[in-house]
């Protein structure tokens, strides 16, 4: 037991990563090492073009992996085949910056729809499951509203509802208040932190929002493709919300 | 009790005027195959709507038989041979020959197909046939098809009201005595039946004895395929036995081969194929594509591309039961209205209903399989 909570979920060594090829090739990723423990809630700040995102899309087995070793909550990622990719994405809550909610379903629906990953749930149950933390995020009377009546807040509430229904075991989120203002990017954020807390859920949220610093049990800093231990030379606190590579 | 989200069909409908437009597109599809299939089986029917009415097993035709209206008639004395058989229980030799019907109200002279039977007996299986036998004894009398079609004179309403309603037929003044039922069909517009004695009158050039169709009456239980080689082998080569279907066959064969019926509305059965084919394909294509940045979140999200293809393909099948039902119910509004105005035996059957609820569903599954191959452009790194 007290094995398997000190054993890192994301352990990362060496990993380089190339766009392009030949003429064209540029590398983006550079020696990245770094470990994400159990119920750590751990941000990744840069400045745009640090490669945030890219690290983000290799961890969540979006991309190929091709250089170093990358260990996400037990699957190893380099040569891992696409069916033990998308194995591992079924365990992952995602927020994204802009919401990516199905425009065509309800607040409700767009949650519950995540069940379909996991037809172990009965549909009853991913129901209840669905309006219970949809109440939880404070949308129990819009729940069946469609995404387009819905402020920005609060369909990146339903996105953070969506992310954490089928209680996955990391969250990963791409710079989620990016597309708010202050005060619902702060909301969004608290909710997130709350819920991650109580369901002991480790996530891993890039961002260049200096203003939601405060709910990180340890940030990571990058730039130019490395990580830094000195904030100040990611500039990080010196850039501005709203930037998006 | 909560179901699954019906993900496929919440997309589909979310944009309606697509949907209207992909539904009306397989509705047109529908109605099309069902028009083409309908008229060429209803002209295939029609055409052998007499031989498969005679009233027996076996049926002697001339070696040269190429169809109804091209014909070469044979002597009734060599039908006489198959009566020594004990399977045989009647005989009934039939006159077939077009003659000119010159219109009583108008004087304009067309082509009516003229049978001459045997009154004694019932050699063709028709309504109303045989309880007006007797009546067709008297001389230069016959019967009118009630499904030959308009331009033989408004024959039926007068009739209705009582007229006496004689025409010249091949230039004999004739009395019509009844009504029975036949119907038009490619080569013929309209039918008519009177006794030997009367169709000799008509047609002086034939001779009494020269058949062109012996029906052959075998006793129930019989071999009948035992019998036709039997009475084959002794009629000799100059004749022709042939079964009941063989007949039909037979006279479909000249239509299919020898006219372009059967390759016009097969193409046209393609025409329409290919239109709703092309259409879902268009529809669920842009769909695909609107939809992309929404199928790559879900990819990212750990949706299979085998769940995602299974919504496409639910959604294909979707719009071909949402076009099948009413295109089929156009189709059988347009079928009575066409069986009214050409005399065709078209029918909404329950076998080419089958068949072609499924070529729609073959078609929007192709289409939609097709439009799974954008699905694959989806990158689920983009959505980062």
């Amino acid at each position: 037991m007290n094995n398997i909570s000190t054993s890192p979920i994301i352990s990362a060594d060496g990993i380089n990563f190339s766009f392009g090829q030949g003429e064209l090739r540029k590398q983006i990723l550079f020696d990245i090492k770094f470990q994400i423990q159990p119920g750590e809630v751990v941000l990744l700040m840069g400045p745009s073009g640090s490669g945030k995102t890219t690290l983000l899309t290799l961890i969540a087995g979006l991309r190929t992996l091709q250089e170093g070793q990358l260990d996400v909550l037990g699957h190893t990622l380099s040569g891992a085949s696409q069916a033990d990719l998308l194995a591992l994405r079924r365990k992952i809550g995602f927020i994204f910056q802009a919401h990516n909610l199905l425009p065509y379903l309800t607040a409700l629906q767009n949650v519950q729809v995540m069940f379909d990953l996991h037809p172990e749930v009965s549909p009853t149950e991913g129901r209840e499951r669905a309006i219970h933390i949809l109440q939880q995020v404070g949308l129990g009377d819009r729940m069946h509203y469609s995404i387009s009546k819905l402020s920005g807040g609060q369909r990146q509430r339903v996105a953070v509802a969506r992310a954490l229904v089928c209680n996955p075991e990391i969250v990963l989120a791409d710079e989620p208040t990016a597309a708010l203002d202050g005060t619902s990017g702060r909301e969004v954020v608290n909710l997130l932190q709350a819920l991650a807390r109580e369901q002991q859920r480790p996530i891993l949220m890039v961002t260049h929002d200096a203003r939601v610093v405060d709910i990180a049990d340890r940030i990571i800093y990058m730039q130019d493709g490395r990580l830094t231990n000195n904030p100040h030379d990611a500039e990080v606190l010196t850039s501005l919300p709203g930037g998006h590579q | 009790m909560s179901q699954r989200i019906p993900l496929s069909w919440l997309q589909l409908r979310h944009e309606k005027m697509k949907l209207f437009a992909a539904v009306s597109g397989v509705m047109v599809s529908v109605v099309l195959m069902w028009m083409q299939l309908g008229l060429l089986q209803a002209l295939f029917a029609s055409a052998v709507e007499f031989h498969g009415s005679v009233n027996g097993e076996l049926i002697v035709i001339h070696g040269q038989y190429e169809y109804l209206l091209r014909n070469q008639p044979f002597s009734n004395r060599l039908l006489h041979r198959v009566l020594g058989s004990p399977e045989v229980l009647e005989i009934y030799p039939i006159y077939s020959e077009a003659v000119e019907w010159k219109n009583p109200w108008n004087g304009e002279r067309r082509t009516i197909q003229c049978y001459g039977i045997d009154t004694d007996k019932s050699a063709i299986n028709l309504p109303m046939l045989a309880s007006q036998l007797p009546k067709l004894r008297q001389t230069d009398v016959f019967l009118y098809d009630r499904k030959a079609r308009p331009g033989f004179g408004p024959v039926l309403d007068e009739f209705a009201k009582g007229t006496l309603i004689e025409p010249e037929i091949n230039r004999r003044k004739m009395t019509l005595v009844g009504m029975t039922d036949l119907g038009a069909s490619f080569g013929v517009d309209g039918n008519i039946i009177m006794s030997h004695a009367n169709f000799l009158r008509l047609l002086s050039k034939r001779k009494p004895g020269e058949l062109d169709f012996g029906v052959i009456k075998l006793r129930p239980g019989s071999d009948v395929l035992k019998l036709q080689a039997q009475f084959q082998a002794i009629l000799g080569k100059e004749v022709n036995v042939l079964t009941r279907d063989e007949l039909c066959a037979r006279e479909l064969v000249y239509w299919k081969r020898a006219t372009p019926i059967g390759v016009v509305f097969t193409t046209g059965t393609f025409v329409g194929f290919f239109i709703g084919f092309i259409v879902v394909y268009q529809i669920l294509y842009t769909d695909v594509t609107t939809h992309l940045p929404h199928f790559a979140t879900m990819k990212a999200m750990g949706f299979s591309n085998g769940y995602l293809f299974r919504m496409v393909l639910t959604q294909s099948l979707q719009l071909a039961m949402l076009g099948f039902i009413p295109g089929s119910l156009i189709a059988g509004l347009l079928y009575t209205g066409l069986r009214a105005a050409t005399m065709l035996p078209l029918q909404l059957e329950w076998s080419r209903g089958f068949f072609l609820l499924a070529a729609t569903i073959l078609m929007c599954t192709i289409s939609g399989a097709l439009a799974i191959r954008k699905l694959r452009t989806a990158d689920p790194a983009d959505v980062f």
